[in-house]
């Protein structure tokens, strides 16, 4: 199996604190690795590294084999690496069905002046874009919503766009911020089997950030393990669970 | 000469910093980027020069009944239109252009209250102040005096008592001073109260200084102060207090000849932007503002 | 009440309004549509007024090229203000943008050998002459009043502003429905989101600065034809805060708003000038130039406090809030 993404040695700091110290990980292609550890271990700044949102101050990210960590956060995306964010953040003044299209790759009509000569391939690229928008919303059971804007989704369904959105961009993997958090028990395990299809159905390797350990041990391959900014341990799920510096730094923290 | 721009500095950016600490706390506090402030500091400035002329009060008592008046109108517009718009919860454009829309009106209700024509404070203009290589005028040589006071009592207020603690945690974080129990009315009628003080008292030292000004004046020293309190941070009063010293500073000595010939007077306000945009470019977050994270 | 029905002065109003069309669109594409706070929209008017200007009488330019070349010059602009100042957070943004076009002001107001200085193009030549870039434009006025039989120069202006005004309300309206226009919408909601879709946010927002800065040059252009003389003072900040105006009397983000804010803004603005009556007549007419700007000022405020969506806006799309 080769790694799709590997991290080497990253460190960031802010102030003289160490948010980040010294992680490696890689995630092998077509996987589902999870990324747990108590709140403060470092694992959104790791995420907000890997995606580009953050620089580190040392050490490499690699995607594919090729260099990322110094390109900006739309260029990694456009290379397959895409990522949600913790708080799913739909575009409320656009419609749902915007949310989705707008996320297409490859779409000659985002440069302006293809505009004026509307080619019959830009024409046909924005009606392939709204069939596919249409399915993917189909799939997280949205579609009805398609013309209503964004903002009147509620907190769960706005979640289920962000499944439809990074599945547009056609990514090969997809950073998963704490997607279950604030999401009712019901709508989590629908969530769930998204997660699970996206490496089943859609071929995506996933990385997630997860606090629900239950979620976590049944879904994954790998589990990392965080804390204090540095990676404590890394394997399948039983291992990592009877790992004696995990317990350890999850003593006194609710799981 | 190097001295003399050098002093010269200190009274610009004693003006400056006065007025910057005013708008730093209404913006740390309540969020706004308050536009029509210079218009507040002509307000004082002219009810100053009508009681100092007009009625013969003297500076000291013109000056007073200046920063009372102009801080019982800060206060009656938190009444009539800011706390209208706490209630809709109005988001940082929409007090902007509140702001803009209220600096209008403001500067038109002074035009058509004190008409067009240039004012002046009933000073000596010859009396000249000597230290060293130095002159100040009275009016620079007061201004310097009751800013350096000024600036330690409200140094002291912010920093020593209760209230001004408070106002700084409020400044600092909203969500956790509301958190924390702080009755934030009060602070909020404080930081009008004080703000007013200030932008009258800005706006005294400032109509001293330029021996004559007119209602636009407020507005025309504005952005300078705006440039000072973004250049240290806004939201900081202290970083204000030291981007208006800084500002005024850098402006005055630009002109100094030993700079390849110096900067035309004329353009010392364009030097006051030119130093803001420089320092944003090289640090976007102000010098002494904190960097935002995603 | 005479000059009321006067079809010449209702003719300068709908100029004056074309105008302020023209300019406002380009704010709409900033900050309606890629939420941009640029309150220093008038020095890309000044830059393409002045451009015209200099070119025709200091470089000898037909008027044609320098047109165009005048708006080049604004839409540089742009990108060099968006270069600057696009990493600063919003409210810093703001003010770097009206102390740049101060910038701009006070260069105009004090390079008097290019410019002219604060007397304005009158000086463009030197103090012996007076200049005049307006000749090759009143020619094809004057051709174009002739050709459509119209009554006058001014409703010949008129039919050539408004023409250009609505050819261009068109195009914006236009290219917000693209997939371009729905990056541009996206970035205002949220730029992060949109980033972590693959969008070069950066490009993007410095394709709507150079475009919003050459309609303000277009804006420019006209207000230089329309008065054959300008000067500094003309391009002071309160004609940004006029445009802000309109943008939100008229709703933001609807590109066919703008006309219609700026036609309500110019009939407020020039109408309320002839008033006859009472409580107007109490004051003279220095005293009603305060008042004008005052009520422009109680609207900007009334409009946000209980209407701001504007006429034409709806609530679900308020970005003001």
């Amino acid at each position: 199996m080769t790694n799709l993404l590997e991290v080497r040695d990253v460190v960031r700091s802010f102030g003289g604190v160490r948010a980040v110290d010294r992680a490696s990980l890689d995630v092998g292609a077509g996987s589902i690795t999870s990324l747990i550890g108590p709140n403060g271990a470092g694992k959104s700044t790791l995420f907000n590294i890997v995606s580009g949102f953050l620089r580190a101050d040392e050490g490499t990210v690699s995607f594919e084999g090729r260099r990322i960590d110094r390109l900006p956060p739309h260029r990694i995306a456009q290379s397959g690496l895409v990522r949600t964010f913790q708080t799913a953040r739909a575009l409320g003044r656009m419609t749902v069905l915007d949310n989705v299209t707008l996320a297409a790759p490859r779409q000659p009509g985002e440069r302006l002046l293809r505009n004026v000569t509307r080619s019959r391939a830009t024409r046909l690229r924005e009606r392939d874009v709204r069939t596919r928008a249409h399915e993917l919303l189909a799939l997280v059971r949205l579609d009805g919503h398609a013309h209503e804007f964004a903002a009147t989704l509620s907190g769960g369904q706005r979640k289920l766009l962000d499944f439809a959105r990074v599945l547009m961009t056609e990514p090969r993997l997809v950073l998963l911020d704490e997607p279950m958090a604030g999401v009712n028990p019901v709508l989590r395990g629908e969530l769930l089997e998204h997660v699970v299809a996206l490496r089943e159905s859609h071929g995506v390797t996933v990385l997630l950030v997860e606090h629900d350990l239950e979620v976590v041990m049944g879904v994954s391959d790998q589990v990392v393990v965080m804390s204090d900014g540095a990676v404590i341990a890394t394997g399948p799920p039983d291992g990592v669970r009877s790992d004696a510096r995990v317990v350890d730094a999850y003593l006194g923290v609710e799981a | 000469m190097f001295l003399q721009l050098l002093a010269n500095g200190l009274v610009t950016g004693a003006v400056y910093a006065i007025a910057a600490v005013g708008v730093s706390l209404v913006y740390g506090i309540l969020r706004i980027v308050h536009f029509a402030y210079g218009d507040l500091m002509t307000f004082g400035a002219f009810v100053a020069v009508t009681c100092d002329t007009t009625l013969g009060a003297g500076m000291v008592a013109a000056t007073a009944a200046a920063m009372i008046a102009t801080a019982a109108l800060s206060v009656g517009l938190d009444f009539a239109l800011w706390r209208p718009l706490r209630a809709r919860r109005a988001n940082f454009m929409s007090l902007f252009l509140a702001s803009i829309g209220l600096a209008l009106v403001l500067r038109q209700a002074i035009f058509l209250v004190w008409g067009p024509q240039p004012r002046s404070f009933d000073v000596d203009p010859f009396k000249v102040y000597t230290l060293g290589s130095v002159r100040l005028s009275g009016a620079q040589a007061i201004a310097i005096v009751v800013a350096v006071v000024a600036i330690a009592l409200v140094g002291l207020l912010l920093s020593s008592t209760t209230l001004g603690r408070t106002m700084r945690a409020v400044a600092d974080d909203r969500a956790l001073a509301a958190v924390a129990g702080i009755d934030t009315g009060r602070v909020v009628l404080a930081t009008w109260v004080l703000s007013g003080l200030l932008a009258a008292l800005a706006g005294v030292l400032a109509g001293l200084v330029q021996s004559t000004f007119d209602p636009n004046f407020g507005f025309t020293l504005l952005l300078p102060v705006f440039a000072a309190v973004v250049l240290g941070g806004i939201g900081n009063p202290y970083g204000a207090l030291a981007g208006g010293f800084l500002l005024g500073i850098v402006t005055e000595l630009s002109t100094w000849d030993s700079l390849g010939g110096g900067v035309d007077p004329v353009y010392k306000p364009v030097v006051a932007f030119a130093v803001l945009i420089v320092v944003l470019l090289a640090r976007p977050q102000g010098l002494l503002g904190r960097a935002r994270l995603v | 009440m005479s000059v009321l029905t006067s079809g010449e002065f209702w003719a300068f109003v709908g100029v004056v309004a074309g105008i302020y069309t023209i300019l406002t669109l380009g704010l709409q594409i900033e900050f309606g549509y890629a939420g941009l706070l640029n309150f220093g929209h008038v020095a890309f008017m000044a830059i393409g007024s002045y451009t015209m200007a200099i070119l025709v009488v200091k470089s000898g330019w037909s008027m044609w090229l320098a047109a165009p070349a005048a708006v080049v010059a604004s839409a540089a602009g742009g990108v060099i203000l968006g270069l600057a100042t696009l990493r600063l957070r919003a409210d810093y943004f703001a003010i770097v943008t009206i102390a740049l076009s101060e910038i701009v002001r006070y260069i105009a107001t004090n390079e008097d050998r290019l410019t002219g200085g604060s007397q304005g193009t009158i000086n463009l030549a030197g103090a012996e002459e007076a200049s005049d870039y307006n000749g090759e434009w009143q020619r094809f006025q004057d051709w174009f009043q002739g050709a459509l039989h119209l009554g006058s120069k001014d409703v010949a202006m008129l039919v050539l502003v408004w023409a250009v005004a609505l050819a261009l309300t068109a195009l914006v309206a236009l290219s917000i429905r693209t997939p371009w226009g729905r990056v541009l919408r996206a970035i205002r909601e949220d730029e992060d989101a949109t980033r972590s879709l693959g969008k070069n946010v950066f490009a993007y927002k410095l394709q709507a600065l150079a475009l919003g800065s050459a309609l303000a040059g277009i804006a420019g252009l006209f207000y230089a034809w329309q008065f054959a003389f300008f000067s500094p003072a003309d391009f002071a900040p309160l004609l940004t805060f006029f445009a802000w105006m309109i943008l939100i009397l008229g709703g933001v983000g609807r590109a066919w708003a703008v006309p219609v804010g700026a036609l309500v803004f110019g009939v407020i603005f020039a109408g309320t000038r002839f008033f006859e009556f009472a409580p107007f007549t109490w004051f003279d007419s220095a005293e009603r130039a305060y008042l004008r700007l005052m009520v422009i000022g109680l609207v900007l405020i009334g409009l946000i406090l209980f209407r701001p969506q504007g006429l034409l806006g709806k609530r679900e799309e308020l970005v003001l809030e």
